[in-house]
């Protein structure tokens, strides 16, 4: 097509991720195009000692102080005068916004963009999300000092890793992201899971679909190694997740297929000083996400979170005969090469998530009910193909498999009391369903962005207005 | 306080059938109400909805506007439809989640008439990634097709184009049409309330700008089953 890919042309926030310890959101209005087209230009060109660098994607001989990058909204690109021409050039679902998207990505009832905080009650206000990755606070408090001379701030949001790569429900999260041929992440080593061509991730490549390209936004400068970008601040709760999971053991506790569930001889395979009741929380834990808390997938390890061989955390497939409940939200998001009815869409959904936590430490001992949850972005070459296409199908709605349609993701669906049910597998082959379960996952804010090249950025801070 | 028998309520009544009446609403007041205050065209297809059970069995009207209306030309779609039938349906079957689809002539449209599952863009994604090159024979023959061509390479611009030619499906409550043209305005829905009087008005003005509608979201004699379900069920596979 053109010259060979070449990473140092595209952000560093989208093929793979930084592992810093903090970050922070920016969410920012540009209230003077001229002034936040200048500090795009000096951002991109990275020699100011006054304006952030952009981080491109390259192997660094020492980290840098901090990362810096930004995502634009649809209405940033007309704020810094992108003509009406270019802008009809982008795709319809990045045009109208996430609010407007709301009811097919699962934001209504206590999620609907009518009850988000600000700055994210004012959607059309919402230009540009910088986002810093640091060690420390002080970088990004230069940073942001830095950010603040050439834009409005209407927003912060502090994200940070948990222990262990934990989130807030207590799993291990990050484990399983597509993975590309252009770039060497030593964590993907021994991954076996299919290679995702560069059309999953960026504008102008070959998608996963044969044959099937997305549109590149005008001008080709602007539009391609260009990506989009779900921001996504989604409270967890926490501690009634840890609720549901006692009242769903006490339940099960007198189910005469129990011992299906975990062999009260062996408990000590599911945690140590767990009595069955501890255990059977766990169970359910690991079936409505498709992993074990630590991590270890449920379908390598149905019987053991500390299975006595070591298993693979990423490489296993699904099939009729799986352990793994059809409906866990790992195999609704991702299906991989399983059984599902949309026969061709295997892989062409892939996402690649990188999400930090935000809110104040969870103790399950102690629960509370302060706002906690996780700064999340969902990456693609197409939200409409992908992050929506998940969201509506496949983690609400269920439709990628008979025997789940009409429910929805236990963690991360819009459920109510009411209506929410979820079928835990047996090894005999038979079901238990569980029903009650609150949604667990709220939506507090987000919007989509393009995350733009560093040639795009160079063509921004060159517009006229 | 006024007697509904008066002689002015009697006539008042009658004006619908006057002829006198009709002419003046017909060629002066609906136009000037046209010209003041025009209506948006609503968008086509089943609306989006947090409920299960109106997220399956979803019906498409795709009317799409013959270049060459002409019986030649309309063999021409006839040919297009007759040669490619085996691989759209395989390629339908593919998608997975389609109950349904059957392809019409009327006037000087070609029609295709499905009812499937989940959303409007995933499946026909899904659909133009199966059988792109198949269906591209039908869309050459189609007003503005042109642009879409080779679908495969135009997917967001063919989902927008059959967006904008499915037909609207007018609600099922009729009231709720008021928030609709509000949502279509950029507007919030019914803020302020509607007056129930200006129903009449509005579904006039909103006919002028989609001329051909559904009559609501149709009829379902299982409603809430997925095409997947019913495969299942009937030991079909899916």
């Amino acid at each position: 097509m053109t010259k060979a890919f070449d990473p140092q042309e595209i952000q560093g926030n989208i093929l793979r991720g930084y592992r810093r310890n903090l970050v922070r959101h920016l969410i920012l209005e540009v209230t003077n195009a001229g002034v936040a087209r200048r500090f795009l230009g000096l951002s991109v060109a990275g020699d100011s000692p006054d304006v952030p660098a952009i981080t491109p994607d390259k192997t660094w001989p020492t980290k840098p102080e901090f990362c810096f990058n930004i995502g634009i909204t649809f209405e940033g690109l007309r704020a810094l005068r992108v003509p009406s021409r270019h802008l009809e050039t982008f795709p319809t679902e990045f045009m109208q916004g996430m609010t407007k998207r709301a009811i097919k990505i699962g934001d209504f009832g206590e999620s609907a963009p009518e009850h988000w905080p600000a700055p994210f009650d004012q959607p059309e206000r919402v230009h540009i999300i910088a986002s810093i990755h640091a060690d420390a606070e002080g970088p990004l408090d230069r940073a942001q000092a830095q950010v603040e001379r050439a834009f409005t701030t209407l927003g912060v949001r502090n994200g940070r890793n948990l222990p262990e790569g934990r989130v807030f429900f207590g799993y291990v999260d990050g484990i399983s992201q597509p993975r590309f041929n252009h770039i060497d992440d030593p964590s993907q080593k021994d991954v076996d899971e299919p290679i995702d061509p560069l059309g999953t991730a960026l504008l102008g490549y070959p998608t996963r679909q044969e044959g099937v390209t997305f549109r590149v936004p005008s001008p080709r400068d602007l539009g391609f190694n260009g990506s989009f970008n779900a921001f996504r601040i989604l409270a967890q709760d926490a501690a009634g997740f840890e609720t549901y999971l006692n009242d769903a053991a006490t339940e099960l506790m007198t189910h005469p297929d129990v011992n299906q569930l975990a062999d009260p001889h062996r408990l000590e395979r599911i945690g140590e000083g767990l009595d069955m009741h501890g255990a059977l929380r766990e169970v359910v834990a690991a079936q409505m996400c498709g992993r074990w808390r630590n991590g270890v997938p449920y379908e390598l390890s149905p019987d053991a979170q500390y299975p006595e061989e070591r298993v693979s955390l990423t490489n296993f497939d699904y099939s009729h005969r799986s352990r793994c409940p059809v409906g866990a939200h790992m195999r609704r998001g991702n299906p991989r090469g399983g059984p599902i009815v949309q026969r061709i869409a295997n892989y062409t959904r892939r996402l690649v998530r990188r999400g930090m936590s935000y809110g104040p430490d969870f103790d399950p001992k102690n629960p509370d009910s302060q706002e906690r949850g996780l700064l999340g972005n969902f990456i693609g070459a197409n939200l409409g193909a992908q992050f929506e296409a998940v969201m509506c199908d496949w983690i609400n709605l269920g439709l990628q498999d008979p025997r789940i349609t009409s429910s929805n993701d236990p963690l991360l669906g819009a459920n109510t009391p009411q209506t929410s049910w979820f079928d835990m597998s047996l090894p005999s082959g038979g079901t238990i369903r569980l029903r009650g379960f609150p949604r667990l996952i709220t939506s507090r804010g987000g919007a989509y962005t393009f995350l733009p090249s560093i040639a795009a950025i160079k063509h921004l801070s060159e517009l006229n207005d | 306080m006024t007697n509904p028998n008066s002689w002015l309520n009697r006539y008042v009544n009658t004006l619908p059938e006057r002829g006198w009446f009709n002419f003046l609403s017909r060629y002066v007041v609906v136009p000037y109400w046209i010209w003041k205050e025009p209506r948006p065209k609503l968008p086509g297809g089943p609306r989006p909805s947090p409920q299960p059970s109106e997220s399956v069995q979803r019906m498409m009207n795709l009317i799409m506007p013959l270049k060459d209306p002409s019986p030649a030309g309309r063999a021409r779609a006839t040919m297009a439809i007759a040669q490619n039938v085996d691989e759209i349906f395989a390629g339908l079957d593919n998608v997975g989640t389609v109950h349904f689809a059957r392809f019409l002539l009327i006037d000087d449209n070609i029609c295709m008439i499905s009812v499937y599952d989940g959303d409007f863009s995933n499946y026909i994604r899904d659909f133009i990634t199966t059988i792109g090159s198949v269906f591209d024979d039908v869309v050459s023959l189609v007003e503005g097709g042109e642009a879409l061509l080779p679908t495969e390479h135009n997917v967001e611009k063919f989902i927008d184009w059959v967006h904008d030619h499915d037909l609207f499906q007018a609600p099922d409550f009729p009231t709720d049409l008021f928030g609709l043209q509000d949502a279509a305005k950029g507007l919030a829905p019914n803020k302020p309330p509607h007056m129930l009087e200006s129903l009449p008005r509005d579904l006039i003005l909103q006919l002028h700008a989609n001329r051909n509608i559904s009559l609501g979201g149709g009829y379902r004699a299982y409603p809430g089953v997925s095409a997947a379900q019913v495969r299942r069920k009937f030991g079909q596979g899916w």
